[in-house]
């Protein structure tokens, strides 16, 4: 099974639509042959051309705000926005008669630190009308606020608050601030003493001394996607050194 | 069965339309109104247009409400004139927003990058 993602890379300049097949990244491919292996998922092209085609007509409708579009290969929609896009996107894909996703599922995001705006916000957007999903993305840094989507969803009130307090972002709230937090603080948290040997009841403290997490693992995640390693360059007229 | 208003649409909060083809005559004139203001390649404009004139003429030329909400085929009559609703709204807003200008800003160079 070729894991691949068929991206539609939407440029802001010209309305030509590239349909660039991931040649760049290496990807294993195996050929067709009989299906031996039932429990890999089977592929399904009708509804990946589906999904794809109405990315395109997203793209098409608001050129202003879509950086890409893009289908997985589980056949799942992605739309990635500029983050000055949030709500006129949402209220678009909740609004419109041809996508109705009028139910939010989820609003997380993803910390990816290299990057130079770190976290990727990611809507899950659900359509009862046509049974579809759609997940839109953008990016923010920990300094630029984002606008918030309570105003059209107001499911994600408690998420934009969740996700304030796991990451450091934050939104540009439209009704009071209280974050998750302030709720804590009213609690006890409850934890065993080893030196009155019980277990003892305390205000919310919130230790952070154990908080530095090393997250390599000693096993190669994506083996189909290594870059080719950077051989040293010479400069044009130097001879490589014997 | 013609001529029977149906005595409730089985959704919480969805009262029964009693004059629907005049509920979405109003919608859909003032959708139509409202897409003028946009410029004529717009796809949005474009494809609205589409939707909405289609809709509308299945409204203009059937009288039966049960045999017009088999044709429009997206659910119960007051659920279209709820969507028709949505989208007079959301072009009112697009005309403030104007979407069909390009892009405002590339994203940086790695941003969609995955994996990393």
């Amino acid at each position: 099974m070729a894991a691949s993602l068929v991206r539609f890379v939407r440029s802001g300049f010209g309305r030509s639509l590239n349909v660039a097949r991931q040649s760049a990244a290496i990807v294993q491919t195996r050929t067709t042959t009989t299906e031996t292996r039932p429990t890999v998922r089977p592929k399904d092209p009708v509804t990946h051309t589906q999904l794809s085609e109405f990315g395109e007509y997203i793209a098409e409708i608001l050129p202003k705000y879509v950086q890409q579009v893009q289908v997985t290969c589980f056949n799942e929609l992605e739309v990635m926005i500029h983050p000055e896009g949030i709500i006129p996107v949402l209220t678009f894909l909740k609004d419109h008669t041809n996508s109705q996703f009028n139910n939010m599922i989820d609003l997380t995001a993803v910390d990816v630190p290299t990057r130079q705006y770190r976290f990727e916000i990611v809507y899950n957007l659900l359509s009862l009308r046509y049974n579809s999903r759609i997940r839109v993305k953008t990016y923010t840094d920990e300094l630029t606020p984002l606008d918030s989507s309570v105003p059209v969803h107001q499911a994600a009130d408690w998420y934009e608050r969740e996700s304030n307090c796991s990451f450091v972002f934050y939104f540009i709230f439209f009704i009071k601030c209280e974050t998750l937090l302030g709720v804590l603080i009213l609690l006890r948290q409850v934890r065993y003493d080893d030196e009155v040997k019980r277990v003892v009841a305390e205000p919310v403290e919130l230790a952070q001394e154990f908080r530095k997490f090393d997250l390599n693992s000693p096993w190669e995640a994506f083996p189909a996607y290594r870059e080719p390693k950077d051989a040293p360059k010479l400069e044009s007229g130097d001879k490589p050194a014997k | 069965m013609a001529g029977v208003i149906k005595k409730t649409t089985g959704l919480v909060g969805l009262a029964v339309s009693h004059n629907p083809h005049e509920r979405l005559r109003i919608l859909y004139t003032k959708i139509l109104g409202s897409l003028q203001i946009m410029p004529q390649d717009a796809a949005y404009r474009k494809y609205t247009e589409q939707l909405i004139t289609e809709r509308f003429n299945h409204v203009k030329s059937e009288q039966d409400v049960e045999k017009l909400e088999k044709k429009i085929n997206c659910g119960q009559i007051e659920e279209v004139i709820s969507q028709a609703e949505a989208e007079l709204a959301l072009s009112r807003k697009m005309t403030e927003w104007k979407p069909w200008e390009p892009l405002v800003e590339e994203a940086p160079a790695n941003q969609w990058k995955w994996p990393i």
